[in-house]
């Protein structure tokens, strides 16, 4: 063997040498992040996370699985499929949106009460996110994440229109899910003294008028 | 005799219980990263999966204006929905657990889903045009979840402190906002009692990624 060959081969060893040393600290380094991560947790918080992600796990699927789909009919080349496409993207991002009224099964919660704030109405919404929700109106106001919510004077106000009691929240989703969440909000309602009602009903069909007039960026720049 | 099998038992039961505690609490821990791995890849797929379809798609716009056109409508539309990575000038706002204090207190110390919620919600109603909380993006239909320091936003694996939260929009109207004191009253309570961290800054170029989950409605149908 000659020396150039043995040197060649020294120096593969310590190439492959140092990419597994690598790859393991890698491994090691995310390892120990993530269970630093999930120090202090305790078994029921965990068994909740599992749970959670168990569920986020089914909707990334769904999507994942409705993408493909668009991918085959994009790769058909058949007269029509990318319109089709878009034209069906476009009507499902301005349901996502607000842009349009939309209907499906929900629930609908009734709250009368003096002195909620800006914050009860921000809770109230995120729960019934995480619920699952898909669209949601109160009082006639089409609400999504990056609605302007504000304090009016003794009320409160969804993209400056002012909500007075009784807030009515319209919400079209999954109504098994929506329905467990709405039940712990009333437990929750009850109990506080501001609250002089709180009820909730579950509907087969929810339609939702509202809408939202989308607003061009003035600052940020897509890309 | 007897009594010295009793004692045994006893003193097996009492051993064994914290080890089986422990590698029940190892198996969850176990779960739990398995389950953020196979997130992880679903999400970088989806993020591939919209790429290939972007391309696709400018493909056919290539060849009929009609389809550019629409293809235009949609593209605003994924922007404005958080599909579209986006930049520009805005606000970056660093949340850090505080100090923990005696048991009484509890995880008052640690950020939390409703800090998180705040802020955004704070930085949306003031200007943000598009936000991302530790690189993931908020869209229409995020929700913010989670228990004692652990925050969850959509599909996501949980986020834990540090937590960065970059808004792009009217810098000047969010930075105002964030510097009211009476804004944020749980954080900056907690300020004061636990040390927790709030510091923002401008600046004129910040990036957004693009959302990778999912955005679907499946129980939603546009009424006519």
């Amino acid at each position: 063997m000659s020396r150039r060959r043995i040197r060649a081969t020294g120096v593969s060893v310590w190439l492959i040498a140092l990419l597994v040393a690598l790859v393991a600290t890698i491994q090691i380094r995310s390892e120990l992040e993530v269970q630093r991560s999930l120090v202090g947790i305790d078994p029921t918080s965990l068994a909740f996370l599992i749970d959670d992600l168990h569920r986020a796990n089914e909707a990334l699927d769904a999507e994942k699985a409705d993408l493909k789909s668009k991918r085959t009919q994009l790769q058909s080349g058949q007269s029509g499929a990318a319109d089709q496409v878009l034209s069906t993207e476009a009507d499902r991002l301005r349901a996502v949106e607000g842009l349009v009224p939309v209907h499906g099964p929900g629930v609908v919660v009734e709250v009368d009460a003096s002195g909620l704030t800006v914050l009860d109405l921000e809770d109230a919404l995120n729960n019934l996110s995480s619920g699952g929700a898909e669209a949601i109106d109160v009082n006639n106001n089409r609400v999504v994440m990056g609605a302007a919510i504000s304090s009016s004077g003794s009320d409160v106000a969804i993209n400056g229109a002012v909500i007075t009691p009784p807030w009515t929240i319209s919400v079209i989703g999954d109504p098994t899910r929506l329905g467990i969440v709405a039940g712990l909000m009333m437990q929750q309602l009850r109990a506080d003294r501001r609250v002089r009602g709180a009820s909730y009903r579950v509907e087969s069909d929810i339609v939702i008028r509202s809408v939202i007039s989308e607003k061009p960026f003035v600052y940020a720049v897509p890309g | 005799m007897a009594t010295g099998f009793v004692l045994a038992g006893q003193v097996k039961a009492q051993l064994l219980t914290p080890s089986n505690q422990v590698a029940r609490y190892q198996a969850l821990v176990v779960s739990v990263q398995e389950l953020e791995a196979t997130n992880s890849e679903s999400r970088r797929e989806i993020a591939g999966l919209r790429g290939q379809i972007d391309s696709l798609e400018a493909d056919a716009a290539a060849r009929s204006a009609a389809t550019q056109d629409l293809r235009a409508k949609v593209d605003d539309l994924r922007a404005h929905a958080g599909l579209v990575a986006m930049h520009g000038p805005g606000i970056e706002v660093d949340l850090r657990n505080g100090d923990a204090g005696s048991a009484a207190t509890g995880t008052a110390y640690l950020v939390n889903f409703e800090d998180v919620q705040d802020v955004v919600n704070l930085l949306f109603a003031d200007g943000a045009e598009g936000v991302a909380v530790n690189g993931r993006r908020v869209t229409p239909l995020t929700a913010f979840s989670g228990s004692a320091g652990q925050v969850v936003i959509d599909q996501g694996p949980p986020l834990a402190s540090p937590i960065k939260v970059v808004a792009v929009g009217d810098r000047n109207r969010m930075f105002a906002a964030l510097d009211d004191p009476s804004a944020l009253a749980s954080i900056r309570a907690r300020e004061v009692e636990f040390n927790l961290h709030l510091t923002f800054f401008g600046s004129p170029d910040l990036s957004l990624p693009a959302y990778d989950s999912s955005l679907q409605i499946p129980h939603v149908t546009p009424a006519n």
